[in-house]
């Protein structure tokens, strides 16, 4: 049989298609490592615990070629050109930064520190590798850099606009020193540099190798492929979801940390023939407290292409992926597009209600999507132990996801890749116990499928005092339920829970002192329901009332299911008599009631 | 069963029986002569040892005396491995410590790197919450009891799991590792309440830090315990009626063999017992054939197991995971992925190219199976390109190549518009490339450099891709054994007797050299304990020390040797410099201005078997007495005939230039075009790749 070309494989296509999967599957690989080489080494809890970081490798136009499968940066590359152009550029160099306003959001809090370096091929720039992590103390207001007392970027941390940290492969020693000597905690900050430097020279050395391997040009046409391959996949996906139309969605953050609030983002998603615009211009002004997300125009596009691109592994979220969205509209002045010096640090909160409302959107749109998911949690506490020392213990506990047309949400984690803490390790850090963590129980989302449930984490102080920082946000927004699914539950912290003693601490504040035997009881969100939780089959409902997610009451106040006398088994006709009442679905959403929009 | 015969050097009849998924190998050895006989019979998962005795009867009767003549009998078990992977192990009940019931369920709460955070499902674990029961008590993490143990409550929680047909019990209390007494007393209480209970303590299986994995450990162990415990004793029996005195040896996921009691007590320790026999083999062959430096790649039906031995020595790893839950037992460190023979090809609605992870296993199987398969394999583009003949196991088996030509038209050909033989090709690149991504982690990954190394293809699949790998590395040689299909039942015959020990003991500078000095001498009475267990000579006794040590706030540790037999500032410092050095092998950097952490300390007790003698190939003897035919096989976008000989008919020192296909009844190997392959003394293949 002869070699038929397909009339779509472009003549000109110099990587074959068995070489493309296979340089796809080295790229991968080479992220891998350099990921794993980050994970090891790193010091910062939000690095090594939480791996709060990730890399990418990028065409010599700066487009991405692959990233990490979540949608949490921008557009990274370019801002280094601004400030030296690419014909400047040389093999050897590094580029760092981490200025927000500066990249146009391709960063979108100071602590996030880029690392960048161009990789050249026989003398011609080929890609560039990057690392990208969340580093513990950069300086700024508070130890950690941000809280969510800051009302000025300069209050989170040192700015570092895109410089070149080294030149001809010899680092500028004097950059760092300048940069560590901001930190509150200087040696993790040295170790997290060297880790974050490590990996991207690693990525250079293994871009460097497939080159020689399959050479310069099929690795650029492989570049190009995989980014194309991405964009067709993700505009069909997009066209089926989406008929031409005008689509509106709206949701909103409780607070922005300093009293103010709600914050409501709302989305337009416009399609007209070939054009699809999604436009965020109508959102609230910008806050004064730091939930103000600097939004890059790649940033909703990753997130709406992760949706797009659904669960098959050989595309790639690139930029290719990003393309099928022709326009983002945002707004300057918005929370979205804040100006030049609002506070940033907390930006996570309205990131991941973002993310939500993305799929909030697919919903609104008649496609099948998920329900909403709660925001990750995080908490700092700040003191001083017995030997005089001080610390700086960073948390992140995890949530419920939303429940899904086909299962229920992913119960009690944080975000991709990120890891808890074990209490044993906290316990043998910090002047802190555990006295408890668990499941949150009742806090997803009722529905055919269950939203995903939060957690409950108990904290008792063992240092004479320390000061905590809270993050909580969904407490009175919580994450919205989807056809006929109802919203999760919310989340709190209260100290001494149940005692004289107890207080309940505002969820999103800093500057909370806690003494010696203080308890501090923080209880995270769920995610939304799906579906009507009369339809979820009895024993399922059951089993997470044994398993000790649904409480009795929920199961029946909730799931309408009634259980036999010893509270093991269902009982059947109670079941079908209680369930024969059901609520009516009103509204596609829910959220306290059915409605099809939730402003 | 008289486990002390365990390490008498002069037994002279050995049997190996490796228990895979679809076959169980048998080797018998005789240890003065260096003969060997090799078996293959059907594996019976329902009764293992049904396949097992029939194994042993077949070999004896080959070799031509009675079973009784056994010396020792060395077992490879995949139960263990199966329980996990099919989520099949005994309902077991945890005690854990109050406020933590859901330690299992939230795990380390977050959602896998690759993973789609839209599309990810929680695996679920091995025991649901309902079935873990909170005790009051509490130990501080310096070992402090800071709430005494509620005797009341871990009673209740015995009844109550009881009444609920639950006997195998897992205790995991927070800081165990840093005084047990509480899961020490909860063992006690528990057999009062139900004297028959299985019972397993987190302090003894994994004393280390970090709860889930500790947790996890142990639930796994105690999940495999009846299943793998009746195993064992079935065996014990099988051989008692056949009046087989020889002890029975069972390998472990760290290389080496232990007796059967000591089995029962840690079956998780068996969880990659198969596997971990062919790298022994692996390194066996390496350093025979003259290489100590070598990674062995085992390519089965549906994956293939990828491990690095250095300097004769594998690497274990404390972070293994199973299937989808870590086991952070000591496990030889084996980067396995999901392609093998049987894995499909296939062209995604996107226009890629896929390889695996779906595999059509030993059932359809392959298209030329004629088994009903139609997806075209990775065996089906070997049959398609003629690497492999169309009959295998001596005949006993015929392959359809129609089938398998259809196959990868329908299925790769035509999708991507390209020949049957590009798209053949296309398959087996991609396959390789994905086996050579695995190969890198154990290597590169680990601060190695591959092209260093000599690779060992085996598995029935291995000697297929052997060379295309190695050239994609970089690699000069190609070591193919001589019966590379039943290579593991080799490393069984080989292995050595082996225990690892480890405790945390966290320590910064100024380290407390007494302390640590003590937690290694507690260690290394466990391991005596052990040996005088196994009654193993005096003088064949090993042990060495380890110390797991990290930058102050890094998340991670690294193993290094302890530096010398005592521990005082000077062996300290010397073994701290040994990590740094590490960790600049495997990260590029170190950091000489940090603290450096004391967090786990471990002993490895070890005991040589008796080493069995090779057996040496005659040399002499012509290459024409070998070959068997020639046969079309595509190579470099042409069909040539190549050379195909029968390997049991090669004699030492013989030297073939590639192109050629090696037939034997366990495997079928290749050389490419322009390699040189010489058959070593042993009957090794040792291939020069150019």
């Amino acid at each position: 049989m002869n070699i038929m070309l397909k009339p779509d494989v472009k003549a000109d296509s110099i990587c074959d298609p068995v070489t493309l999967e296979i340089i796809r599957g080295a790229l991968r690989s080479s992220q891998k490592e350099m990921e794993a080489l980050i994970e090891r080494t790193a010091m910062s809890g939000f690095i090594r615990e939480k791996k709060d970081f990730f890399v990418a490798l990028f065409d010599p136009a700066g487009d991405l070629v692959i990233g990490a499968y979540r949608p949490t940066f921008g557009d990274p590359v370019r801002p280094v050109f601004e400030h030296y152009p690419v014909e400047t550029m040389r093999p050897g160099d590094l580029y760092w930064y981490n200025d927000c306003y500066g990249s146009k959001g391709s960063v979108s809090h100071s602590p996030d520190q880029v690392f960048l370096a161009p990789i050249y091929v026989d003398g011609e720039l080929l890609a560039f590798a990057q690392s990208w992590a969340h580093f513990a103390d950069i300086g700024g207001m508070r130890p950690g850099s941000i809280s969510p007392d800051c009302t000025d970027i300069f209050q989170e941390g040192v700015i570092i606009p895109p410089v070149r940290l080294a030149r001809d492969g010899v680092i500028n020693e004097d950059f760092l020193r300048i940069f560590i000597r901001n930190s509150r905690f200087p040696e993790m900050l040295r170790g997290d540099t060297r880790a974050c430097i490590a990996a991207v020279r690693l990525g250079e050395k293994r871009v460097i190798e497939l080159a020689e391997r399959f050479s310069a040009p099929v690795m650029r046409d492989a570049f190009k492929q995989l980014g194309d391959r991405s964009e067709q996949a993700a505009r069909k996906r997009l066209k089926e979801t989406f008929p031409p139309g005008t689509y509106r969605f709206a949701d909103a953050l409780d607070h922005d940390g300093q009293g103010n609030g709600p914050y409501w983002m709302r989305m337009e998603l416009r399609v007209e023939g070939d054009k699809v615009t999604l436009d965020f211009g109508d959102s609230d002004d910008q806050a004064p407290g730091p939930i103000n997300y600097l939004v890059n125009p790649a940033v909703p596009r990753a997130m709406m292409s992760m949706y797009l691109l659904g669960q098959d592994p050989t595309l790639l979220l690139n930029w290719g992926a990003g393309r099928a969205i022709d326009e983002i509209v945002l707004r300057e002045g918005s929370l979205l597009q804040p100006k030049w010096p609002a506070p940033l640090g907390q930006r996570g909160l309205t990131m991941m209600r973002l993310l939500s409302s993305c799929m909030g959107l697919v919903n609104a749109a008649g496609g099948e999507s998920t329900a909403a998911n709660c925001a990750y949690v995080i908490y700092f506490a700040r003191g001083v132990d017995s030997n005089g020392n001080s610390f700086l213990m960073s948390d992140g506990l995890g949530v419920g996801y939303g429940a899904r047309p086909y299962a229920d949400g992913i119960d009690s984690v944080y975000y991709v890749a990120q890891e808890n803490f074990p209490a044993e390790m906290l316990e043998l850090a910090y002047p802190v116990r555990i006295r408890a963590y668990g499941v949150h129980k009742d806090s997803g989302g009722p529905g055919r499928y269950r939203g995903g449930a939060g957690v409950v984490r108990e904290v008792e102080v063992l240092a004479e005092e320390a000061t905590f920082s809270i993050r909580i946000d969904g407490v009175k927004m919580p994450a919205w339920g989807v056809k006929g699914g109802r919203n999760g539950g919310s989340g709190r912290a209260v100290v001494n829970a149940g005692t004289e003693r107890e207080r309940l601490l505002e969820p999103f504040s800093d500057g909370n002192i806690l003494k010696r035997g203080d308890v501090l009881r923080l209880e995270t969100g769920g995610g939304g329901g799906w579906g009507h939780p009369f339809d979820r089959e009895p024993e399922r409902v059951l089993a997470d009332m044994l398993n000790g997610y649904v409480s009795a009451e929920a199961a029946a106040a909730d799931y309408g299911v009634a259980l036999t006398g010893d509270g093991r088994g269902v009982d059947t006709t109670a079941t079908e008599r209680q369930r024969a009442d059901r609520q009516p679905v009103t509204g596609l959403f829910h959220r306290g009631t059915y409605r099809d929009v939730l402003e | 069963m008289d486990a002390s015969r365990a390490a008498r050097p002069d037994l002279r009849y050995a049997v190996a029986i490796d228990t895979g998924g679809t076959f169980t190998d048998v080797t018998l050895l005789d240890r003065e002569t260096g003969a060997s006989w090799t078996a293959k019979t059907l594996t019976t998962p329902d009764n293992p040892s049904q396949g097992f005795m029939t194994g042993i009867e077949q070999i004896t009767a080959q070799a031509g005396f009675p079973a009784a003549a056994l010396g020792q009998v060395f077992h490879g078990t995949t139960v263990a491995t199966n329980l996990i992977l099919e989520g099949k192990g005994a309902p077991a009940g945890l005690l854990t410590t109050a406020g933590f019931r859901h330690v299992l369920e939230i795990g380390r709460q977050d959602i896998p790197r690759r993973a789609n955070l839209f599309a990810w499902i929680k695996p679920t674990r091995p025991v649901p919450a309902d079935r873990i029961f909170e005790i009051p008590e509490r130990m501080a993490a310096d070992g402090s009891a800071l709430v005494s143990l509620d005797e009341n409550a871990v009673r209740e929680a015995v009844r109550t799991l009881r009444q609920r047909g639950i006997e195998a019990f897992a205790v995991c209390y927070l800081h165990s590792f840093a005084n047990p007494a509480h899961e020490q007393r909860t063992r006690e209480l528990i057999l009062e309440e139900y004297p028959q209970a299985l019972v397993s303590l987190s302090s003894d299986v994994l004393p280390l830090v970090r709860e889930y994995e500790r947790s996890m450990a142990t639930v796994l162990n105690v999940y495999v315990m009846p299943a793998v415990s009746r195993c064992v004793e079935r065996l014990e029996q099988r051989l008692a009626e056949a009046d087989i005195q020889a002890p029975l040896l069972i390998m472990k996921s760290n290389g080496g063999v232990t007796s059967a009691p000591e089995v029962r007590k840690a079956p998780a320790h068996t969880a990659l017992s198969g596997p971990a026999a062919g790298v022994v083999g692996a390194g066996f062959i390496g350093a025979a054939a003259g290489f100590q430096d070598v990674i062995g790649i085992d390519i089965g039906g549906t994956s293939a197991d990828i491990s690095m031995i250095k300097g004769g020595n594998f690497t274990l790893s404390e972070s293994g995971q199973i299937g989808e839950w870590p086991l952070a037992l000591p496990m030889i460190d084996i980067n396995t992925v999901g392609t093998g023979g049987g894995s499909i090809a296939a062209v995604t609605a996107n226009g890629a190219l896929t390889v695996g992870p779906r595999s059509a296993g030993a059932r359809p199987g392959p298209a030329c199976y004629g088994l009903g398969g139609e997806q075209a394999t990775v065996t089906d583009a070997h049959l398609t390109l003629g690497r492999l003949p169309p009959s295998l196991l001596g005949g006993a088996m015929t392959l359809d190549i129609d089938a398998a030509r259809k196959a990868v038209e329908t299925h790769v050909a035509k999708p991507l518009g390209l020949s049957i033989e590009a798209a053949a090709e296309g398959i087996l690149s991609i396959s390789n490339n994905d086996m050579v991504g695995a190969i890198r982690v154990v290597s590169i990954e680990r601060g190695e450099d591959p092209r260093q190394f000599a690779l060992i293809p085996f598995g029935g699949a291995g000697p297929l891709h052997g060379s295309d790998m190695a050239r994609l590395l970089g690699m000069k040689t190609v070591i193919i054994p001589p019966s590379p299909g039943v290579l593991s039942a080799l490393g069984l015959l080989v292995s050595t007797l082996r225990a690892d020990y480890a405790q945390t003991c966290v320590e910064t500078p100024a380290y407390d050299y007494t302390r640590i000095a003590g937690v290694f001498a507690a260690l290394e009475q466990q391991a005596a304990d052990w040996f005088t267990r196994e009654n193993a000579p005096p003088d064949a006794r090993r042990q060495s020390r380890q110390a797991s040590l990290r930058y102050r706030n890094q998340g991670f540790e690294l193993t290094v040797p302890w530096a010398g037999d005592t521990v005082d500032a000077a062996a300290t410092e010397a073994t701290v410099e040994r990590f740094h050095d590490l960790h600049e092998q495997l990260y590029t950097f170190a950091q000489r201005d940090t603290v450096v952490e004391i967090v786990n300390l471990r002993v490895a007790a070890a005991c040589e078997l008796a080493r069995p003698k090779l057996i040496e190939w005659e040399s002499g003897g012509s290459l024409v007495e070998a070959e068997v035919g020639r046969h079309d096989v595509w190579f470099d976008d042409a069909w040539r005939k190549v050379p195909v000989y029968e390997r049991a008919k090669l004699a030492a020192g013989v030297e073939i230039v590639g192109p050629a296909v090696f037939m034997q009844l366990d495997a079928t190997s290749i050389i490419l075009p322009n390699e040189r392959a010489v058959t070593d003394r042993y009957g090794n293949l040792i291939v020069s790749t150019g």
